[in-house]
């Protein structure tokens, strides 16, 4: 998706996605400086689908909510046009369909959360697995393997930048060449799994500071 | 009958005879129906009568429900910032220590919270968006003479977003630095342009040292000379920071207020270091400090409460006026200041800092000081009482001095207690190749101390020490082997020095207020120090300075109200009706300022 007006400078995009029981989801995208500083952040309303939806997407409720209505909706607001929009919740990969920069997961560091069964193989898994992987909460042991890729989401290709783990989905893996000669240099030294912190402080802040416009 | 077969056995003898052929009989096994006469039967016979009809087989079409799945309507809040002032890409031949820390991932990031009195929510994005400190140094390419602590980072973090606030840390944990790096972040960033640091006098070139050791690039200028040469250099617009001491602030007060507000020389930043100098309203130098045109204000100290919860109602008056006040009870007063104020412990950070360790040496007097100090005691207290109405709060305060003079040592004949054990430590303290330093409130102590040393090689750093000198004074105790001993009043070198490699202290006479004592101790006791600091506290018994120390010890809690439990100064100083209860003398209704 090609924006009229849209900057073309170094700049790096975050997108992540925080589910609360009792409102809904809230979606956070941050467009930062190949030095990390902030230029842009935008945020939605808490977005909750109805039980018709729920049961009539099914398996694909969370790739159509995080990538096509929440991501989309997101990066169209930014002024800024990405070299990469990273992620780390696997539906949002599905943002990939909707624009034309690439969309990479960012799996979190073993060293970052002292266990090495928690990352799974992402090329082997569909979302279900790359979900757990990418959200450490969830405990090693309660890992699912979804055989059914149909309905359980695409495969995923993983790769190394930096000390970065990565992964597209497999329909988009030409997206690896694309991502490392784009950022192979800046992966180098920057955490692409940091800003999701500020992310989820950011969309924290916001939900109880106030209502969007 | 059947056909009987086989030998004849009825005849005699044995005869043959053929065997007659078998008798056939035949049974018929068919079965004749014999059938009734039925109508059924009849009608099996008759042809089958065929009759056809039309059965219509078409679907009628179905009622149908249709369910709208409809999308989401998504609606986005945007927040737009400014690009950062400086290149963001530092050359890669200035990478620093900090840019190492960041490009390999560490457990620990600091980051930079908004503080409570930033309330849009743009503004409090800007801060939580921001990278981790330790990316941001690296980002700026800052050179640091060493690695920084974690808690000396959070300090900054602290400081760096507030428009209002009290680095309060106990001493030794490196205020200095953590000041000294949150404002070279804000030149660099260029939140601010033209900070202002005010000092005690003896401090003035620590400060500029330390500016010189964490923030070389930054341009300092140091305020002195003639009144002409000091107008001119507080209009310096070239220079980020000047530093000034206290009296000058008073001094120039004038050239700095001018002659309104529009014609006030204005600064993005004023920070005050040994803060507890502005506690006093009514003070020349708290009105001073005051008076100026400032966007941010600061405040150091380790002992933001040194008396009384009043001391940081006056401390806030420069920070943040009318936050709290008088007649706030402590915890009140602490909750209404929680997130301006940072403070921390050695015990809280300092994992592996070597302990402090204390030794209370309680001396008997000698004869000969017992004998002054008795007849001293009797004929000091006989004048109070005599003085009546005319007593005053002067009165009683000289005879303490007096009385405490006399536990150091007697004046006629120089004997004392004191000296004798100090230098039974000393002997002790040489033998192992350490090094020592002792603290007196009166210089006179710190000159008899020094001629009875001599062995030693006693250093002087006191009010009768030229600043110049005390320069040397330090560089000499710390590089020279024979110089063993450090001998230093309270008031010139409680705060400020960096003595860690000095083992042991000795605190030669106490001061009226431990938290001057908890300064003079972490001299010594603070960041780089190698080994257990060991603290002797000297007093004597059944003299003045017991029943201070027990008036002291009763206050300990105070402080710790206020500040959630801190650990702050061990005790707080002495009230007037104390200094009076001394004697059982009666306190005066009129008001008298505190001594203490």
């Amino acid at each position: 998706m090609e924006r009229a007006g849209a900057k073309s400078k170094a700049a790096l995009g975050f997108l992540t996605v925080l589910e609360y029981p009792s409102f809904g989801l809230f979606g956070g995208y941050l467009v930062l400086n190949t030095a990390g500083r902030p230029l842009e952040f935008h945020c939605t309303a808490p977005v909750k689908p109805n039980r018709a939806q729920e049961i009539l997407y099914g398996p694909t409720l969370e790739p159509f909510l995080y990538g096509e209505q929440i991501g989309q909706t997101l990066v169209a607001k930014a002024k800024t046009e990405p070299l990469l929009v990273c992620t780390d919740r696997p539906p949002a990969l599905a943002l990939r369909d909707h624009i034309q920069v690439p969309v990479a997961l960012v799996l979190p560091d073993d060293a970052d959360e002292g266990s090495e069964s928690r990352v799974a193989e992402p090329h082997l898994g569909g979302w279900d697995s790359a979900a757990q992987a990418a959200d450490p909460r969830l405990p090693a042991l309660e890992l699912v393997w979804r055989i059914d890729a149909a309905h359980g989401g695409t495969p995923l290709v993983g790769f190394q930048l930096g000390r970065n783990r990565l992964a597209v989905a497999e329909a988009n893996q030409d997206d690896c060449r694309l991502v490392s000669e784009r950022i192979a240099q800046l992966a180098e030294s920057f955490d692409l799994a940091e800003p999701f912190g500020r992310i989820r402080e950011a969309i924290e802040e916001a939900r109880q500071g106030g209502q969007p416009d | 009958m059947p056909a009987q077969f086989g030998p004849r056995s009825d005849v005699e003898g044995f005869s043959w005879h053929a065997p007659r052929p078998p008798a056939v009989f035949t049974v018929s096994l068919c079965v004749r129906p014999e059938p009734f006469a039925t109508g059924f039967s009849a009608m099996l016979g008759r042809a089958t009568a065929v009759a056809t009809r039309r059965i219509p087989c078409g679907v009628a079409a179905p009622a149908v429900l249709s369910i709208a799945i409809g999308r989401p309507v998504v609606r986005v809040r945007s927040f737009a910032f400014a690009e950062p002032a400086e290149p963001s890409q530092p050359p890669p031949s200035s990478r620093s220590m900090a840019a190492r820390v960041v490009t390999t991932r560490l457990p620990h990031a600091t980051r930079i919270r908004p503080p409570g009195d930033v309330v849009k929510l743009e503004d409090r994005l800007r801060y939580l968006l921001q990278p981790s400190l330790e990316v941001l140094l690296a980002e700026r390419s800052l050179d640091f003479p060493c690695r920084p602590f974690p808690h000396q980072l959070e300090g900054v973090a602290f400081l760096f977003p507030r428009q209002a606030a009290i680095l309060a840390d106990e001493m030794g944990l490196g205020k200095t630095m953590q000041a000294i790096t949150a404002i070279r972040l804000l030149v660099r960033s260029g939140e601010i342009r033209n900070a202002l640091l005010i000092c005690p006098k003896p401090l003035v070139s620590n400060w500029q040292r330390e500016f010189d050791l964490w923030a070389p690039e930054i341009p300092v200028a140091v305020i002195d000379g003639d009144q002409a040469r000091r107008r001119w250099q507080w209009q310096l617009t070239d220079v980020s920071v000047k530093i000034a001491n206290y009296e000058l602030l008073c001094r120039d007060r004038q050239v700095l207020e001018g002659d309104g507000p529009d014609q006030a020389i204005h600064f993005d930043l004023v920070a005050l270091d040994e803060a507890q100098r502005v506690k006093n309203r009514a003070s020349v130098t708290s009105q001073s400090a005051r008076g100026l045109s400032r966007s941010r204000s600061w405040a150091l100290t380790g002992t933001p409460v040194e008396n009384s919860p009043q001391d940081l109602v006056g401390i806030f008056e420069f920070l943040a006026p009318g936050l709290i006040s008088d007649a706030m009870r402590p915890r009140r007063m602490g909750s209404a200041v929680s997130d301006h104020v940072l403070r921390r412990t050695k015990e809280e950070v300092l994992e592996d800092l070597p302990p402090k360790l204390f030794r209370d040496a309680k001396l008997e007097l000698s004869p000969q000081q017992w004998e002054t100090y008795r007849l001293a005691e009797e004929e000091g207290v006989l004048r109070l009482n005599e003085l009546g109405e005319g007593l005053s709060i002067q009165h009683v305060f000289e005879l303490v001095l007096r009385l405490k003079q006399i536990c150091n040592f007697d004046p006629a004949t120089k004997t004392s207690s004191k000296l004798d054990r100090l230098e039974a430590d000393l002997e002790e303290v040489a033998a192992s190749g350490r090094k020592a330093i002792v603290f007196s409130q009166w210089v006179r102590t710190l000159e008899e101390l020094a001629r009875r040393l001599r062995r030693f090689g006693p250093l002087e750093y006191h009010g009768r020490i030229s600043p110049q000198k005390r320069e040397t004074v330090i560089q000499h105790f710390r590089e020279a082997a024979d110089a063993r001993v450090l001998l230093i009043s309270y008031g010139a070198g409680g705060v400020g020095l960096n003595l860690q490699f000095a083992n042991y202290v000795f605190l030669f006479d106490r001061w009226w207020n431990p938290a001057v004592e908890d300064q003079a101790i972490n001299r010594a006791h603070r960041i780089g120090v190698s080994a257990p600091v060991i603290v002797t506290r000297m007093l004597t018994i059944e003299t003045i300075e017991e029943q201070i120390d027990r008036i002291l010890e009763e206050k300990r809690e105070l402080f710790a109200t206020i500040f959630s439990g801190a650990k702050g100064p061990a005790k707080l100083g002495l009230t007037q009706q104390e200094l009076f209860g001394l004697f059982n003398l009666k306190f005066p209704s009129e008001t008298i300022r505190n001594a203490a």
